[in-house]
C-alpha cells in the first residue's frame, strides 16, 4: 500500500508487486476486511494516456473519488476523510491516493467532475455573505410575507426561517414594471447611485436584485447591475432576471438572495480547488455537478452556485438511472437509506424525475414548509426522516414510533458502545441478526449486541413485548414509513410504485430494501456493486447541460410566437456558449424545449415537451395535442375544449452524455473465494421466529450464482437481507438481483 | 383477528393514513379549482361501516376537515347501510349537514369487500361556483345563495345520476370545472377504496371495526388524558366581530369536568339577516379544532378525539343558524371561534395557546373591464398577523385558523388588470407585549381600466382589534381607505372610479405578556428592522434606548 490512509478505504490495487499499469489483475482492498476480490482486466492496463476521468464527491464525512479509465473500462475507488476547514485538501488527498494506487499522475487525468455539499451546508449553517436585497418600492417584504401559510395545521408554535437578507438590508427603488413588461415608473439613475454608495458604507458583500416583473422586462435590473459593476466592482451582485427569470416574486427573490448569499464562498472555494488541481499538474477540464443532474463549467457554477444545492443526492439518482438503463430496467425506484434519512427517486425512460423547486434549511422539527424555497431545477428526491440512527420511542397513544429524531454519529445507536442508550433502527437490525456484530463496516467497528438488546428491551417492556418482537416492530415500522412516502410520491407523479423495481444503496438501504419492496409489492430489488460510492458513478455519466427558463403567460391563441421564439433563441445561444465553453463539441450540442402549461383556471402546470421546429399560430394544434397527451398520462383524463394557457418556457441545452460502459463490472469473477461464508440465525417475520440462514460473501458471487431466500449477503458497507422464496442472482454488471415471490 | 399489539396497530394505522393521503393526492392533482390545488382547501377521510371516521389526510382547513368528520350519519339516515350497493356514490352540499355553505360538496363512497359493506371514503371540496349571488354576505336567505343539492345519489350501482348532473350544469356559471371537480371527488374516493381493499386482504381483515375500535379508543383516551390536565371549572370569554350591519357577540363557556369538555356558545348574537351565519356543524368544526391545537396537537384527528368534546349553541343563534338563514360567508365568524376559545383558556393554560390574531382571511374581489374592454373578475385571499405565543412572537401576515396560502402579486397582475402598488409588513400593527403579535400587511391596489370597477370584500376587525393575552396589548385594527380620502366599511361592494386606489391595512395579532417583560434585545431588533417605529417603541414599549 502506498500513501497514508485517512479512514476506511476501498481501493483497487495491483495484486502483485508490479506497478498498477502492468498488473493483469486489479484487486479491491479494504483495510477493515479480510477478503479480497479481484477484477481480471482483459488486455488492458490502466493506461498512461489521458483517458482518465475522475468523479469526486465531498460528503459530510467522506470524500469519495472514482477514477475511470475509458480505454480499459477499469475503475479505481478512493475514500478519504472530508476536511471541513479547507475541503480542497481532502480532494487533493483523494487524488493523491488514487494516483499512487494506479501509478498515474494528475496530469494523466483528462477530466474531473466534482460535487459538493458546500452550498447546502452554508445555507443550513447560515455561513454565507452579509447580503442585501434591492427591490421595487412596496415589495421589500415579499421575502418575509412569503406564502402567508402555516405548514402545520395544529401546531401553534411553528417558526418560519429568518430571511437571508434581514429587513434592514432590504432596500427599495422607486420604479415599476407592469405584467406586460411596460414601464409604469422609470428607474432613476441618481437613486441607484445613492443606494450603491449606501451599500458600500454598510460594508455589504453581496447584493440580490429582484424587481417586480423583471422576468418579463429585465432592463431596470440590468441598469442596477451595470451601476454596481461601475461603482462597486468588488461587490458580488446577482440579478433575479439572470438567476431565475420566472414568475412569483417570493420564490424568485428567495432564490436570488440564496444564490448571492453563497456566491463569495463558492467562488473562493472553486478558485482554490482549480488552483490546487493546476499546482498538482492537472491540465484537463473541470466540471461541477448540478442538482439537475447536468454538469456545468466552473465559471457558471461560480455565478449560479444555488444550482449546486442538491448535487450529491442528484448524482446518486443519476447513477441508479445509468445502472438501470444498461441493465435493461429503465424504470426504477431508487432507494438510498443512510444514517439519518432515506431518499427515494422515481426513474423512468427519460431518467430521474425532475422538479423546478426545492426547499432548503428547515428550521422547525425538520418539517416540510419550515425552510425557504429555491427555484432551481433539481432531480426530485423525497426525503424521509428514517435512517439507521433513527430513534424508536413510545408516543402518547402507547404506539411504537420511529424517528425523525436521530442519534446521529455521536453517541450513535446503543450498539456502537459510545454511550447511546436509546434504541435505534441499527440496534433493531442487529438484534434481528441482519447485521453481524463482528463485520460491521467490514469489521471496522465491533457492535455491542447486549447494549442493543438492553435498549430495545427497555422499550419493549413498556409495551409488554419481547426484545425480538420489539426489534421486529421497529424494523417493520420504519419500512412502512418509507413505503408510504414512496407510494405517495409515485401517485403524485401519476405513477404506480408497484411497477417499479427498487434500486437500493446507502449503508442501510440493502438491509431494509426487501421489506420495503414487500410492502410496495415491487417485483424486484437490485443492489448495485459498490453501493457505498454509488454517487461518484453518477458524476461520470452526467452530460454537460444547463437549464434556462423564461416566463411568457397567456392563452395559446393569444401568444406572441415571435417573442417566444426570440426568447428561445436567446436561451439557446447563451446555453450553447456555456456548454461549448465547458468543452463540449459544438456539433454535439442539443436543445430540449418544453413549456409549462395548464387549463385556464387550474393552479398547477404540467411540463410538456415541445414539438420540433419553429412555434407559430400554426403549431397550436400540435401544442394542444402534446399538452393533452401529457395530461392524460398524468391524470388519466383530459378536459377537452377547455382553453389552455402557458406560463413558463424552458430549454435544456446539453452535450451528449458520456457513455460509461463499466466493463470491469461485467467481467468480475471469483478468485477462488468460497461464496458461502457461513450461517447465521436471523429473524424471519413469516415464521415469527429466528431461523438459520446461509450468509454469502458478495464479492465472491459470480454470474452463475442462483439461490433462493432466505439468506444474508454481506458486503463491506452494507448487508443485503433476502426473505423466504425470493430468487437471487447476479447480473452482468455485478448487481445482486432479488426477485420477490409473487403473492396472489 | 388476532389481538392488536402496539406494532401491528401502528403498522395498520400508518397504512390507513397512507391510503387517505393517496385519496387526497389523487383529488388534488385532478381538481379544477385553484384553491383546492394551491391551498389544499379540501378534506379526505376513511370511515368504518358504522360511520366513524378513523383516519384523515394530512391536508386541508379545519372547516372542511372537522365538518366532514361527523357527516356520515346524515347520509346513513337518508340511505340506510342495508340499502347501499357497490357502485353507489352519495353527494350533498347541504350546509347544515356538512361544512356550512353551498359552495362545499361532500362526496361519500361506500366500500364493499366480498359484497360486505366495510367502510366509507369521503371528501369535501370547495367548488368554483354554485350559482346564486356568488360568495358574498349579501344574501338574505340560503335560497339566494345558489343550488341546494340534498343528500342524493351521484351514482346508483355504477350508473351516473344524469338528471342531477343536468340540473347542476344548468345552475352554475362554470359547469365544466364544477362537474369536473365532482367527478374528481368520486375518483379520489375510488383510489382510496381500491387501496383499502388491498390493505384488508393483505392483513386478512374482513371488517374494519376491531381496528377502528382500537384507533378510536386510543385517540379518545389520549384526548381525555389531555383534557384531564386542565383543572375542573368553567372558562368563559366573550369576543366581538364587526358583523354585517351591527357588531356580533360571540360568547363561549367551556365547562371542564373530569376528562370531558362542554363548549357552549349561549349568549352569542342571534341569527343575522345576512350571509354571515354559521351552522352548528361548522361551529363544532372550529371549536374542536381550537381545542385540539391547544390541548392535543399530536393526537390524531378522528372520531375518538371528538368524543370527549360536546359543542352546543342555541338554535337560531348566529352560531347555530337554521334554514333558511343565509350562510355564504360563514367562514368569517368561524375564524373568530379559536381566538374566543383560546381567550377562555388563557389563564389556565397560557403556555399552550396564542393570543387573538387577525382571525378571518380577507377575501378581495375585483370585477370590471380591462384595457381591451374585456370583462374580468378576480378573487384572492390575504392575511393579517397571528397572535403572539407565550414564548414566541406572532407570525406576520399568516393565515390562522384557516390553512390557505396567499397569491403572488405577479400572478394576480398576470391574470387580471389589478395592480398591486405595495404589499408590505404593516409597521406597528403587532400587539406589543413580552411577545409581540404578528404584523398585518398593507396593500395598495388599483385597476388598469378605463371604466369604473367593482371592489367587494369580506373583511372584519376594522372595529374590533385582536386582543392581547396575559397582559399583552391589542393588535392594530384593520382599515380600508380610498385614494379619494374616503374610509370604507368591511363588507359589501363599491363601484370605484378607474383612477381610485385602495389602501388596505390588515389587522395585526395581539401581544402576549406585559410589555415590561420584553427582552431589550427584541425591542432593539424590531427597531432595527423597522417592524416597530421609534415612536411606538417610546409610546408602547417605554423604550428610552
Amino acid at each position: 500500500m502506498q500513501g497514508e490512509l485517512h479512514g476506511p478505504h476501498f481501493l483497487l490495487t495491483p495484486c502483485c508487486q508490479l506497478p498498477a499499469a502492468c498488473c493483469p489483475l486489479m484487486i479491491a482492498y479494504h483495510p477493515y476486511h479480510d477478503s479480497i476480490i479481484s477484477f481480471p482486466i482483459e488486455g488492458g492496463n490502466v493506461t498512461q494516456q489521458a483517458n482518465l476521468r475522475a468523479g469526486i464527491d465531498i460528503g459530510g464525512t467522506f470524500t469519495d473519488m472514482l477514477l475511470f479509465d475509458e480505454a480499459s473500462g477499469t475503475f479505481t475507488i478512493g475514500k478519504t476523510l472530508t476536511t471541513p476547514g479547507e475541503p480542497s485538501e481532502g480532494v487533493m488527498n483523494a487524488i493523491r491516493e488514487v494516483n499512487a494506487l494506479t501509478s498515474t499522475a494528475p496530469s494523466d487525468i483528462a477530466q474531473i467532475v466534482h460535487g459538493t455539499t458546500l452550498v447546502t451546508n452554508a445555507l443550513i449553517e447560515r455561513k454565507g455573505a452579509r447580503t442585501a436585497l434591492i427591490t421595487t418600492k412596496g415589495f421589500r417584504d415579499a421575502l418575509e410575507i412569503a406564502r402567508e401559510h402555516r405548514y402545520d395545521l395544529y401546531d401553534l408554535m411553528i417558526e418560519l426561517p429568518e430571511p437571508l437578507a434581514p429587513r434592514e438590508l432590504r432596500f427599495e427603488l422607486d420604479e415599476r414594471v407592469l405584467s406586460d413588461g411596460s414601464v409604469l415608473k422609470a428607474i432613476d439613475d441618481g437613486e441607484i447611485r445613492a443606494l450603491v454608495d449606501r451599500l458600500k458604507a454598510e460594508e455589504i458583500e453581496a447584493v440580490a436584485v429582484c424587481l417586480i416583473h423583471s422576468y418579463v422586462n429585465p432592463d431596470h435590473e440590468r441598469q442596477i447591475g451595470a451601476a454596481f459593476a461601475d461603482l462597486a466592482p468588488d461587490m458580488t451582485v446577482s440579478l433575479s432576471s439572470d438567476v431565475v427569470p420566472e414568475i412569483r416574486e417570493y420564490e424568485r427573490t428567495s432564490t436570488t438572495v440564496a444564490n448571492v448569499y453563497v456566491r463569495p464562498l463558492t467562488e473562493r472555494y472553486l478558485q482554490n480547488l482549480v488552483e490546487a488541481f493546476a499546482a498538482a499538474g492537472f491540465d484537463g477540464s473541470v466540471f461541477i455537478m448540478l442538482s439537475s443532474g447536468g454538469l456545468s463549467s466552473v465559471e457558471a457554477a461560480q455565478r449560479y452556485p444555488i444550482r449546486l444545492v442538491e448535487s450529491g443526492p442528484a448524482a446518486g439518482a443519476l447513477a441508479a438511472a445509468h445502472m438501470g438503463k444498461i441493465s435493461g430496467r429503465p424504470r426504477l425506484l431508487s432507494f438510498d437509506m443512510g444514517g439519518t434519512t432515506a431518499k427515494c427517486c422515481l426513474i423512468d425512460e427519460t431518467g430521474p424525475t425532475h422538479s423546478a423547486d426545492f426547499e432548503v434549511g428547515r428550521v422547525y422539527r425538520f418539517k416540510q414548509g419550515s425552510g425557504f424555497p429555491v427555484s432551481v431545477p433539481v432531480i426530485e428526491l423525497i426525503e424521509i426522516g428514517a435512517g439507521g440512527g433513527s430513534i424508536a420511542r413510545i408516543d402518547n397513544l402507547g404506539l411504537l414510533k420511529v424517528g425523525p429524531d436521530s442519534s446521529g454519529a455521536d453517541p450513535g445507536p446503543a450498539c456502537y458502545g459510545r454511550g447511546g442508550t436509546q434504541p435505534t433502527v441499527t440496534d433493531a437490525d442487529l438484534v434481528l441478526g441482519y447485521l453481524d456484530p463482528d463485520h460491521f463496516l467490514g469489521g471496522a467497528m465491533q457492535l455491542d449486541v447486549e447494549a442493543a438488546r438492553t435498549a430495545i428491551g427497555n422499550l419493549g417492556s413498556q409495551l409488554g413485548m419481547t426484545v425480538e418482537q420489539t426489534a421486529w416492530g421497529i424494523h417493520q415500522i420504519v419500512n412502512e414509513q418509507m413505503a408510504s412516502a414512496a407510494r405517495i410520491h409515485a401517485i403524485e407523479r401519476g405513477e404506480d410504485a408497484r411497477l417499479y423495481p427498487m434500486f437500493a444503496f446507502g449503508g442501510a438501504g440493502p438491509v431494509h430494501a426487501y421489506g420495503v419492496a414487500e410492502i410496495l409489492r415491487s417485483p424486484e430489488v437490485i443492489v448495485p456493486f459498490g453501493a457505498g460510492v454509488g454517487s461518484t458513478i453518477g458524476f461520470l455519466v452526467a452530460p454537460i447541460a444547463f437549464d434556462f427558463v423564461r416566463t411568457v403567460v397567456g392563452r395559446l391563441e393569444s401568444l406572441d410566437w415571435s417573442d417566444i421564439e426570440r426568447k428561445f433563441a436567446e436561451m439557446m445561444a447563451e446555453g450553447t456558449d456555456m456548454v461549448v465553453a465547458a468543452g463540449a463539441d459544438p456539433a454535439q450540442v442539443t436543445a430540449q424545449r418544453s413549456a409549462e402549461m395548464r387549463y385556464v383556471g387550474q393552479g398547477h402546470q404540467v411540463r410538456v415537451d415541445l414539438p420540433d421546429g419553429e412555434l407559430s399560430a400554426a403549431t397550436i394544434p400540435a401544442l394542444i395535442e402534446a399538452f393533452e397527451r401529457t395530461y392524460q398520462r398524468l391524470y388519466g383524463r383530459v378536459a377537452e375544449g377547455n382553453p389552455i394557457e402557458a406560463i413558463n418556457w424552458r430549454v435544456i441545452v446539453s452535450a451528449a452524455a458520456p457513455d460509461l460502459a463499466l466493463e470491469s463490472f461485467g467481467k468480475h469473477a471469483v478468485d477462488g473465494a468460497n461464496p458461502l461464508r457461513g450461517e447465521r440465525r436471523v429473524y424471519i417475520p413469516a415464521m415469527g421466529d429466528y431461523e438459520t440462514v446461509p450468509v454469502y460473501d458478495r464479492y465472491a458471487l459470480d454470474r452463475t450464482f442462483r439461490a433462493t431466500g432466505p439468506m444474508i449477503i454481506e458486503e463491506r458497507e452494507s448487508t443485503i437481507v433476502v426473505g423466504p422464496g425470493a430468487a437471487v442472482s447476479v447480473d452482468a454488471f455485478a448487481s445482486i438481483v432479488i426477485e420477490l415471490p409473487q403473492s396472489a | 383477528m388476532q389481538q392488536i399489539d402496539a406494532v401491528r396497530l401502528e403498522v395498520m394505522w400508518n397504512r390507513l393514513i397512507s391510503v387517505v393521503n393517496e385519496q387526497a393526492a389523487a383529488l388534488m392533482r385532478t381538481s379544477f379549482t385553484s384553491i383546492v390545488r394551491e391551498a389544499g382547501d379540501l378534506s379526505a377521510g376513511v370511515f368504518d361501516a358504522r360511520g366513524n371516521m378513523i383516519a384523515q389526510a394530512v391536508t386541508g382547513t379545519p372547516g372542511h376537515i372537522n365538518a366532514m368528520a361527523t357527516c356520515i350519519h346524515h347520509f346513513l339516515h337518508v340511505f340506510p347501510a342495508a340499502t347501499l350497493r357497490p357502485g353507489d356514490v352519495l353527494v350533498t352540499n347541504d350546509p347544515q349537514k356538512t361544512s356550512g355553505h353551498l359552495h362545499d360538496f361532500t362526496v361519500i363512497t361506500p366500500v364493499f369487500l366480498e359484497e360486505q359493506l366495510v367502510g366509507f371514503f369521503g371528501n369535501t371540496c370547495h367548488v368554483l361556483d354554485i350559482g346564486g349571488i356568488g360568495l358574498s354576505t349579501d344574501a338574505r336567505s340560503v335560497f339566494e345563495e345558489g343550488l341546494f343539492v340534498p343528500i342524493t345519489k351521484l351514482y346508483d350501482a355504477g350508473a351516473p345520476n344524469t338528471e342531477l348532473l343536468k340540473i347542476l350544469a344548468a345552475n352554475v356559471r362554470t359547469p365544466e370545472p364544477v362537474l369536473g371537480d365532482i367527478h374528481a371527488q368520486a375518483a379520489g374516493n375510488d383510489v382510496g377504496a381500491n387501496r383499502l381493499i388491498e390493505f384488508m386482504r393483505e392483513f386478512e381483515l374482513t371488517t374494519l371495526e376491531p381496528l377502528a375500535d382500537e384507533i378510536i379508543a386510543r385517540s379518545e383516551r389520549a384526548m381525555r388524558q389531555a383534557i384531564a390536565t386542565l383543572p375542573d371549572g368553567v372558562y368563559q370569554n366573550e369576543v366581538w366581530s364587526d358583523g354585517h350591519e351591527e357588531p356580533v357577540r360571540l360568547r363561549v363557556s367551556i365547562t371542564k369536568k373530569g376528562d370531558e369538555l362542554d363548549v357552549d356558545w349561549a349568549g352569542s348574537s342571534p341569527e343575522s339577516k345576512r350571509g354571515i351565519n354559521v351552522v352548528l356543524n361548522y361551529t363544532h368544526a372550529y371549536s374542536t379544532y381550537a381545542l385540539k391545537c391547544a390541548l392535543a396537537p399530536d393526537v390524531p384527528n378522528n372520531e375518538g378525539s371528538f368524543r370527549p368534546v360536546r359543542v352546543t349553541a342555541p338554535e337560531r343563534s348566529i352560531l347555530n343558524a337554521l334554514p333558511p338563514a343565509a350562510v355564504g360567508a360563514r367562514h368569517i365568524l368561524g375564524h373568530f371561534l379559536p381566538g374566543a376559545i383560546f381567550g377562555a383558556l388563557a389563564e389556565v393554560i397560557p403556555q399552550r395557546i396564542m393570543a387573538e390574531g387577525a382571525a378571518n382571511i380577507w377575501n378581495l374581489q375585483f370585477m370590471g373591464h380591462d384595457l381591451n374592454d374585456d370583462p374580468f373578475a378576480y378573487v384572492w385571499f390575504s392575511c393579517g398577523g397571528t397572535g403572539a405565543r407565550a414564548t414566541k412572537d406572532g407570525l406576520h401576515a399568516t393565515a390562522f385558523p384557516s390553512g390557505i396560502s396567499g397569491v403572488p402579486a405577479e400572478v394576480i397582475e398576470q391574470l387580471s388588470p389589478v395592480v398591486m402598488y405595495a404589499r408590505e409588513i404593516r409597521q406597528d400593527s403587532g400587539g406589543p407585549g413580552q411577545f409581540r403579535g404578528g404584523c398585518g400587511q398593507r396593500l395598495v391596489l388599483g385597476v388598469r381600466t378605463t371604466r369604473p370597477y367593482t371592489f367587494s370584500g369580506l373583511f372584519d376587525r376594522l372595529h374590533n382589534p385582536a386582543q392581547g393575552f396575559a397582559g399583552g396589548n391589542n393588535g392594530a385594527a384593520g382599515s380600508i381607505r380610498l385614494s379619494t380620502g374616503e374610509v370604507i366599511q368591511g363588507k359589501g361592494s363599491l363601484e370605484l372610479d378607474p383612477s381610485t386606489q385602495i389602501t388596505l391595512e390588515l389587522p395585526g395579532g395581539g401581544g402576549f405578556g406585559p410589555v415590561a417583560d420584553r427582552e431589550p434585545a427584541a425591542i432593539e431588533r424590531d427597531l432595527r428592522t423597522g417592524i416597530v417605529s421609534s415612536g411606538s417603541a417610546t409610546r408602547d414599549y417605554g423604550w428610552s434606548g
